[in-house]
């Protein structure tokens, strides 16, 4: 009866449900906690900020690096984080208690991003030293350092199981190692070889997405080696901009862009569905809720805000 | 006479090889020791259903599990009433529960989750292998193999044992020497060494007895339903099933070890073995059994050592079966012999020179774990050479030289043939992101019951982050207290020094400092105290409050050697104020 409820293709669009503005330094990165409860954000001022997404009021901040922090990733129980930042190091805080309870040094250069695997006994980091180091959460030891690039890192991501890491690096190559013994399962490299600012494996470790700096965002079946979509119609060439997967209702691939929007694309018919307009600079982060149709995005140094966009139900839509 | 089976041995692997890419005769088995493992004396191991935590019983009476994957201790497990040196440890199916048996003639249950004991029975004598009924998830049921009497069926939720028939008379109807539901009244018992365990699902339970006999048992009624006579007739010390249920080993005396293909079906074979032995009374009872054990298990092959004619221990399968280890158990020894399932003996892996006392095979990977009577636990994994062609997909890896030919038009001057060949990709077929594919290694998970792959990995602090940063109350609710103390203490424990002198060959590429495959360099688990402290005082922290009360030994995350020397982004001036 309804026309939207009739077309199915055209989703409810996302509007601006808040804006978060306590950073005084670009936002780097936004994540989501798995269990949907927090948000958390990372920014060059040095902190971490965590959010309740009930109401969005500020829960904690988390000071203790020394530069400015790139990335961040939940534990799977939501009590920890991982921030990696300029300072070398990769920092593992208690939200509990509001601190810093591990510091892991052995990068030789900046960390750019960090991640949880899914077991959360484990910390994959990438960065500028073109190494990709894995961490054992309990002890802080460096497991392992596996000789993954010859350019920075810019991006690692374990599969849902944990048994794999995938990273990207601006020399153009994807790599996929076996996380257990730390050996090179795959690279992957297209023709061209434009540098490759993030990565991340689909939820079922099929796929991964691969964002590169020629503007372009590539679904890659990693097993046989090529790609089998292409998103485009995004500006993406000089800063290292996430994109996840959108699950909670449809699927879509959802990406920041440095013209100042978020972008979200039909993952089966690559259209772009919508532009989430409101930032006042470029969108280096983004992350969907795990299981509510919201978006949290961050932007750069002139916007330094986050901001949060549901999509309305029909009853909540003022026509 | 074999070399037409040998032959055909040889082609079925050649292809195999070729088919996986593989060199033939390497095969999914370790060849050398990759790590050890140190925590307390160690006397025996046991693998989770995943093979992702190892739970290793102590001489002083704890467990200790180690999460595998990190090669860490996840949980100690301690209780002041077992102090008594751990003979055997088993995992319940889903991990919930870790059964350990003792010197002191008892049996603990341990809940493995929150590290607490739910029950602890003394038993009459000590058990050497005690198994929990491999079927339940809260098992209540298990099996204890004594030294050298029958293996009694134990009932842990009311302590009440049942002892097991060991032998068959034909004047009896099979309940030989069993007093069901009591204990074990009589004081002089007798000698009959017995080795015992469950079939996969825990419906019945086969025994080898000092007759050299298997006897399939029901535990329903402790009624023998099959009889099945080892050629040879010697004592069996051990009998074990392969994890798919479709293979049982027996090792004896004789120095053989048997594998017997299991003819009946892995779930609900008690049901199908009592069809076959009720059918007539004609017969013996003796001749009865027999007849349906030709029925249930069929003798596949015989391994022994035809030159020293070793003794074995510890025999078991690789996680598919396709394999089967044996120690040796000559005094001092450590040496592990692995066959391949059409009987040839395809690797001898030699230790360091501490006798081996416990051995078993990752479920999943090829990975073996042995211990010593050092209380050490070496890890032996495959040698690993890099698969070149997965840093770049276009590279191909030859195994000997190839001859290249060209093409026809290749070195024309104007080529036809030569075009760049555009990758066709359908970018409009749909693509599926969210199925996970079902692991087959696991067919029968139940999905409706959790199964514990990890303990949940807590981070230990820093001794130098105790202070507080400024942040405002946090509005999160209660947050579970850690880890018990124990668990604490056993990371402070755990992993401790190496000796400098041990005669180790360790191949791997995970120290963290080099890059791959350094031959020769132990994998230390940390630096010793001394170590840290130099470390320590290159000033890799800015925040080095040094609260140290006695707490400089702790262990801490390593750093690469060459770093702190150029820490120019350390500031000088410390405050306490982080903001």
């Amino acid at each position: 009866m309804d026309a939207a409820a009739s077309m199915a293709a055209a989703p409810q669009p996302y509007v601006l449900q808040e804006t978060l503005t306590s950073h005084n330094r670009a936002v780097s990165a936004v994540k989501f906690s798995p269990d949907g409860c927090l948000l958390a954000s990372a920014s060059g001022d040095k902190t971490l900020r965590v959010w309740s997404t009930a109401d969005f009021s500020l829960l904690t901040e988390l000071s203790g690096h020394e530069e400015g922090i790139s990335d961040l990733s939940f534990s799977s129980d939501g009590r920890y984080l991982c921030s990696a930042s300029d300072d070398l190091t990769v920092r593992i805080w208690d939200l509990a208690a509001a601190t810093a309870v591990k510091t892991l040094s052995g990068h030789s250069n900046y960390v750019f991003c960090c991640a949880y695997n899914p077991q959360s006994n484990m910390i994959a980091s990438g960065s500028f030293d073109e190494t990709v180091r894995v961490w054992e959460v309990k002890s802080g030891k460096c497991l392992r350092v596996l000789p993954a690039h010859s350019e920075p890192v810019t991006a690692v991501d374990f599969n849902y199981n944990g048994s794999l890491i995938v990273s990207s690096s601006y020399d153009g190559l994807c790599r996929i190692w076996d996380s257990a013994t730390g050996h090179c399962m795959k690279t992957l490299i297209d023709d061209d070889s434009p540098p490759v600012s993030f990565v991340k494996f689909s939820p079922n470790g099929k796929f991964v997405l691969a964002a590169t700096l020629d503007n372009t965002l590539r679904l890659w079946h990693f097993s046989a080696g090529k790609f089998l979509k292409t998103y485009t119609g995004h500006a993406n060439s000089r800063f290292c901009i996430p994109a996840t997967f959108s699950v909670t209702n449809g699927k879509y691939i959802v990406s920041g862009s440095e013209d100042n929007c978020v972008y979200l694309w039909d993952l089966q018919t690559r259209k772009i569905v919508q532009k989430l307009e409101g930032h006042m600079d470029g969108v280096i982060a983004v992350s969907c809720h795990p299981s509510e149709n919201m978006i949290a995005s961050g932007a750069l140094g002139n916007d330094k805000t986050v901001k949060v966009w549901v999509q309305r139900t029909e009853e909540q839509m003022e026509d | 006479m074999n070399a037409p089976i040998i032959e055909v041995n040889l082609i079925f692997w050649v292809v195999l090889g070729v088919w996986m890419g593989e060199d033939p005769l390497q095969g999914d088995f370790p060849e050398v020791i990759e790590e050890f493992l140190q925590h307390g004396n160690m006397k025996c191991i046991a693998f989770n259903r995943r093979g992702t935590l190892l739970a290793a019983g102590c001489a002083n009476g704890s467990c200790v599990i180690w999460d595998f994957e990190t090669r860490g201790v996840a949980k100690e497990l301690r209780d002041k009433a077992c102090v008594a040196p751990i003979t055997s440890v088993c995992w319940s199916k889903y991990g919930h529960y870790l059964l350990a048996s003792a010197t002191d003639k008892s049996l603990t249950l341990w809940n493995v989750v929150n590290g607490e004991k739910i029950t602890h029975i003394t038993l009459q004598q000590t058990t050497l292998h005690a198994r929990l009924h491999p079927g339940s998830c809260t098992p209540s049921l298990c099996l204890a193999c004594p030294l050298s009497s029958a293996p009694i069926l134990v009932d842990l939720n009311n302590g009440t044992s049942t002892v097991l028939p060991v032998s068959v008379t034909d004047n009896t109807n099979g309940n030989a020497v069993s007093h069901p539901r009591n204990k074990f009244s009589d004081s002089s018992l007798p000698f009959t060494p017995t080795a015992a365990t469950f079939d996969k699902h825990g419906d019945l339970i086969y025994l080898g007895n000092s007759k050299g006999e298997i006897l399939i048992v029901d535990p329903k009624n402790v009624r023998v339903n099959a009889l099945i006579p080892i050629p040879g007739g010697s004592v069996v010390k051990d009998i074990v099933f392969s994890r798919n249920g479709q293979y049982l080993l027996t090792n004896s005396n004789d120095r053989v070890i048997r594998v017997y293909e299991s003819l009946l079906p892995t779930k609900g074979a008690a049901k199908e073995l009592e069809i076959m032995s009720d059918t007539d009374d004609k017969f013996p009872r003796i001749e009865k059994l027999k007849e349906v054990g030709t029925k249930c298990l069929r003798l596949s092959r015989e391994f022994q050592d035809a030159v020293t004619k070793i003794q074995w221990k510890a025999p078991c399968f690789s996680g598919d079966g396709e394999w089967v280890i044996g120690a040796s158990a000559s005094k001092g020894e450590h040496k592990l012999y692995i066959w391949d399932r059409a009987g040839h003996l395809v690797k001898i892996l030699e230790g360091p020179k501490e006798a081996l006392i416990d051995l078993a095979w990752h479920p999943l990977r090829p990975l073996v774990v042995s211990v010593s009577v050092a209380g050490l636990v070496y890890i032996w994994a495959k040698d690993y050479t890099e698969n070149w062609s997965a840093f770049a997909p276009d590279f191909k890896e030859l195994e000997e030289n190839e001859e290249y030919v060209e093409r026809e038009d290749e070195f024309d001057l104007m080529p036809e043939s030569e075009k760049v060949k555009e990758l066709v990709i359908n970018q409009d077929e749909e693509v599926d992101i969210l199925t996970v594919e079902k692991d087959s290694a696991f067919s029968d998970s139940d999905a409706s019951q959790e199964e514990l792959c990890f303990l949940p990995a807590v981070p230990f602090p820093d001794p130098e982050q105790q202070d507080k940063c400024l942040g405002s109350s946090l509005k999160l609710g209660d947050s579970n207290h850690t880890g018990s103390p124990f668990s604490v203490e056993a990371a402070q424990n755990g992993q401790a020094i190496l000796p400098a002198s041990s005669p180790l060959e360790v191949v791997g590429n995970s120290t963290p400092e080099e890059a791959v495959g350094t031959a020769g360099m132990k994998r230390k688990r940390k630096p010793s105290a001394k170590g840290m402290e130099l470390q320590a005082e290159k000033g890799r922290k800015p925040q080095t409050k040094n609260k140290s009360s006695g707490k400089t030994s702790k262990p801490r995350s390593r750093s690469g050697d060459g770093i702190d020397t150029n820490g120019s982004v350390l500031e000088d001036d410390v405050t306490d104020e982080y903001l």
